[in-house]
């Protein structure tokens, strides 16, 4: 790649991420019948309104998810907490879940949901996903629920995974793929695509 | 949904951070309708879709997966 063409990747770069940090800001809509789309009554029983509210995620990948108790885990991009606190209550007391999210709105819910769950095992972060402001070999188990599609560089992201997972350590993610036949270009060029 | 990949190029990327035992266990598809319940998306790109993409792929634009995988033990 030439530095110029490496200067146009690293600001188409920023302008995406900047589209996704204001649709994502400017969420104020309840998404609550998509939260109970996607996950059970037994598992929303366990989760505060705010937080069911403000589900934005692909799919419910914690049905999958093998979480053993007191393991640390990474929820990549929280969101409104939703993933956060259900892998909370599956981690137990002597868990951890690292709750990244590079809009501190977001991360703002997620603390007042897992207050208002009685959780205090959840740590909100302020970070890029890109760059995950954690270090090395921390995480036994990361959760991550319709965010690496809204990611520039993937590649980057998985990179970033592989170096704060422990060695053998778990990935378990909702995301959202397309087909190799494009869709019409006036859609996925619209700026609302790129943050949907 | 404009970033997002193919199942193939999404495994593929995993395979090369390193990540080892991948294995999809859910796939669901994603219709206009289904984009419709993120207020993500604005009416005009809904209408867009619904304009733009033939009716019979409009029930499947992408599918949402469920992905699980390992790190390799080897990282060093």
């Amino acid at each position: 790649m030439t530095e110029t063409s490496l200067r146009r990747d690293l600001m188409r770069s920023a302008e995406i991420k900047g589209i996704v940090r204001s649709a994502y800001a400017a969420v104020d809509a309840s998404s609550e019948t998509l939260a109970r789309k996607l996950y059970s009554a037994e598992q929303l029983a366990r989760v505060p309104q705010n937080a069911i509210e403000r589900a934005l995620g692909v799919g419910n990948h914690l049905r999958h998810a093998e979480i053993d108790p007191g393991e640390t885990l990474l929820d990549l991009g929280c969101g409104g907490g939703i993933d956060a606190i259900l892998a909370a209550h599956r981690a137990g007391p002597a868990g951890r879940v690292i709750a990244l999210d590079f809009l501190p709105e977001m991360l703002e819910r997620t603390s007042a949901a897992a207050i208002e769950a009685g959780l205090d095992t959840i740590q909100p972060l302020e970070g890029d996903i890109e760059a995950i402001p954690l270090p090395d070999d921390s995480v036994d188990h990361i959760i991550s629920n319709g965010v690496i599609n809204l990611a520039p560089r993937k590649a980057r992201v998985l990179a970033e995974c592989a170096r704060v997972l422990r060695s053998g350590g778990k990935l378990t993610l909702a995301d959202l793929t397309v087909a190799e036949e494009e869709l019409p270009p006036e859609i996925v060029t619209h700026p609302a695509t790129w943050a949907g | 949904m404009a970033g997002a990949l193919t199942e193939r190029d999404f495994v593929d990327k995993l395979q090369r951070a390193g990540f080892t035992k991948i294995e999809i266990v859910e796939r669901t598809p994603m219709g206009v309708d289904d984009c419709a319940l993120y207020p993500l998306f604005t009416p005009e790109v809904l209408n867009l879709m619904r304009t733009l993409i033939p009716p019979e792929r409009q029930r499947t634009i992408g599918t949402a997966i469920v992905v699980q995988a390992r790190l390799d033990t080897s990282k060093s």
